[in-house]
């Protein structure tokens, strides 16, 4: 007994073999089994986005060039697989950065009729599975573990850009009763005296009309004429 | 006289000054960014549109504050008093104590700079420093190791270690792991689920692989001294410990049930989790025999009293986890209140509580003094603590599942904001009942430190 009341005894194997041993179980285990899933770079994202022409790739379009184009020029210049990967990377870094991620979640669970509320039934409404996060921008993985507003994880198909913009600026606009915060500094005014969206800005809605575009089905026929 | 000229060499009083001090400021700081915080929630932020004070990034202080400014330094405090009176030797080094005290601060104050004005946070709960920072909190741990591992080491070459002991190795050594694997494994060696399930063992490795030890440890030495009687059962002390050890970690995938983690590593946490119950209920067992017979001393013995509340809450938190854990609770209170509920039960009313009562017990001591300022004063702030954060548990509990049956009734969203706008008004309140005790408790410990005279204890009665 006297032993393992030593030092050396608890710091080797309370210390090292059991936490070895419970991370093995809880996380190297469940890597393993999820490795042959490919870990796609923000760039690749990108690069299927465009050749999927899912319903992200036609609103980064449509926002480059019809909602703000200026802005879009004078932050990002062309619209292009490059500018959209900096823009998702911009997004990204801001929903994490404003602890988006504190209110709402971006898992949809098997349970609790979370697939008929998250996402719009018939078009995005499926639960989550692993491979669509296994990419740059869930690592760490958003999942969440608190919910004051509703899960982001099928947002392509439920907002338009529009909607999302005066979201972020006013909540209220929106969504009267809402107790989310307004985020004005990602807008700016531009010679006309519009409120438009600076960089973080185009980058959030860039970022979120990304957030379950790879599950609109069929493709949003909104393909620029 | 003499006796104390020793316990002064052994003890480095002013690191413990120093870091009790910063951790009760912490504590203070961040139970206001989390009253802030919840004012959002109310609908009356009183700060819109500042973006340095955007609830999201205040919320993201509440959280990494309480983790590394508050309780590490509380913890830290408390073992430079501990562990050198029960090992008998003096931690490593007193310079390495002054240069680890500021380091600490530093990385604090950096991750504040960070996450409030320079946008830079991680997505990670309850490590929300700046992924650049983490590199620097392992390398703050590793030298908390081995300035608390030096004693311990040498004392058990002399013998065994006491519990205390147990639970305070096993958490240096883990607690540099834990921070390593949580904050940089999700970041850059994986991604996805992988990542989700190294981030859910971090949430609760770190509850379950620093705070709940060293508090543990703290604890088993704490009360014996002061109850001045051994504890009830060795026996179930080294069940508590060695149960702790074994199945706390494997806790971690239990946030993520219903997730893409594989099924397994769900399954496995769930048991684990339900299996630690009776680990903690050995060890809550062990501490309420100890006090059998002495229990009197709850009516005016003010930080023991602390110490039980939190034991309690601690007790109720762990059985209503051995419920909740299941996958039946989680498809109604996950990602409600109710979980917001059971963690401030937890870190406030458990471990909360604990550090402020043993650090009560030590304040007096630290300036030569035999009692606090004011015993009215520390009577109110446990009062107000301890009434606040019950009713904050017991109301944002029910919140949960106003939430939970709300979100599975597919009412519209906003419904859930609304049902749940009267239970956030109470919370605000009860933040405000465990602020004021806060304050109180604080003004108290100012007034301790600073009174001219020496404070005299008085003998209440012949047991005592």
């Amino acid at each position: 007994m006297s032993k393992m009341e030593r030092f050396s005894f608890v710091a080797l194997v309370a210390g090292i073999i059991f936490f070895l041993f419970a991370d093995f179980v809880s996380w190297a285990l469940p890597m393993f089994v999820l490795k042959d899933i490919p870990m796609k770079k923000v760039e690749e994202l990108a690069a299927e986005a465009k050749a999927k022409n899912t319903s992200a790739w036609a609103d980064f379009l449509r926002l480059a060039k019809v909602y703000y184009p200026e802005q879009f020029k004078k932050y990002y210049g062309e619209p292009n697989e490059e500018t959209f990967a900096e823009a998702l990377r911009v997004g990204h870094h801001w929903y994490v950065a404003e602890g988006c991620w504190n209110c709402h979640s971006q898992m949809v669970r098997p349970v609790s009729n979370e697939t008929l509320r998250f996402g719009i039934p018939g078009v995005s409404n499926t639960v989550s599975y692993p491979s669509e996060f296994q990419n740059e921008l869930q690592a760490p993985v958003l999942w969440g573990t608190k919910r004051i507003g509703p899960d982001l994880i099928r947002e392509a198909a439920v907002h338009d850009i529009g909607w999302q913009a005066a979201h972020l600026y006013n909540p209220e606009s929106t969504s009267p009763g809402t107790n989310m915060p307004g985020y004005p500094w990602f807008f700016e005014k531009d010679e006309k005296g519009n409120i438009v969206p600076n960089k973080r800005g185009i980058g959030m809605l860039v970022y979120i009309m990304w957030l379950g575009s790879w599950e609109v089905k069929p493709t949003k026929e909104w393909a620029l004429k | 006289m003499a006796n104390n000229q020793e316990l002064t060499n052994l003890v480095n009083y002013g690191l413990v000054k120093a870091h009790v001090a910063m951790g009760l400021i912490f504590f203070i700081i961040v139970a206001l960014m989390g009253f802030l915080y919840s004012l959002q929630l109310d609908g009356i932020y009183p700060f819109p549109g500042i973006e340095f004070l955007s609830p999201g990034r205040v919320r993201m202080i509440h959280t990494a504050g309480a983790a590394y400014g508050f309780l590490v330094n509380m913890f830290t405090g408390l073992l430079y008093w501990a562990v050198p009176r029960f090992t008998g030797y003096r931690v490593l080094s007193n310079a390495l104590g002054w240069f680890m005290f500021w380091a600490l601060q530093a990385a604090v104050l950096i991750t504040v700079v960070a996450i409030l004005f320079l946008g830079q946070a991680d997505n990670v709960e309850w490590g929300e420093t700046p992924w650049w920072i983490d590199p620097i909190i392992v390398f703050w741990l590793l030298l908390h190791l081995i300035q608390f591992g030096a004693p311990l080491f040498k004392a058990s070459q002399r013998g065994p270690l006491y519990v205390s002991g147990w639970y305070i190795s096993a958490m240096l050594v883990w607690t540099p792991l834990v921070v390593f694997m949580g904050n940089l494994i999700p970041r850059f060696w994986s991604a996805g689920s992988g990542a989700g399930a190294v981030q859910s063992t971090f949430i609760h490795d770190l509850v379950g692989l620093y705070v709940t030890p060293v508090a543990w440890g703290l604890m088993y030495y704490f009360v014996p001294i002061i109850l001045k009687k051994p504890m009830w059962s060795h026996g179930l002390s080294l069940l508590g410990f060695w149960g702790l050890a074994f199945f706390y970690p494997m806790n971690g995938v239990h946030h993520f049930l219903w997730s893409p983690i594989p099924m397994f590593a769900q399954y496995s946490a769930v048991f684990a989790t339900v299996a630690i119950e009776f680990a903690v209920t050995s060890v809550l067992i062990n501490f309420m025999m100890t006090i059998r017979g002495s229990a009197e001393q709850l009516k005016y013995n003010i930080p023991l009293r602390y110490m039980y509340t939190g034991a309690i809450f601690y007790w109720i938190t762990c059985f209503q986890c051995a419920f909740h854990v299941t996958l039946t609770f989680q498809k109604v209170i996950h990602f409600t209140d109710w979980v917001t509920g059971h963690a401030h039960l937890i870190m406030f009313g458990t471990f909360g509580l604990w550090v402020l009562g043993m650090a009560e017990y030590l304040w007096p001591k630290l300036f030569g003094k035999e009692t606090m300022y004011s015993k009215g004063m520390s009577e109110g702030a446990y009062w107000l603590l301890t009434i606040g954060v019950f009713a904050m548990f017991f109301d944002l509990t029910a919140a949960g599942l106003v939430q939970g049956f709300d979100w599975i009734g597919l009412n519209p969203w906003i419904d859930s904001v609304n049902f749940s706008k009267p239970f956030w008004y109470f919370r605000s309140i009860t933040g405000i009942m465990m602020l004021t005790g806060l304050f109180m408790y604080a003004i108290n410990f100012y007034k301790t430190a600073t009174a001219a005279k020496g404070l005299t204890a008085e003998l209440k009665s012949e047991s005592a």
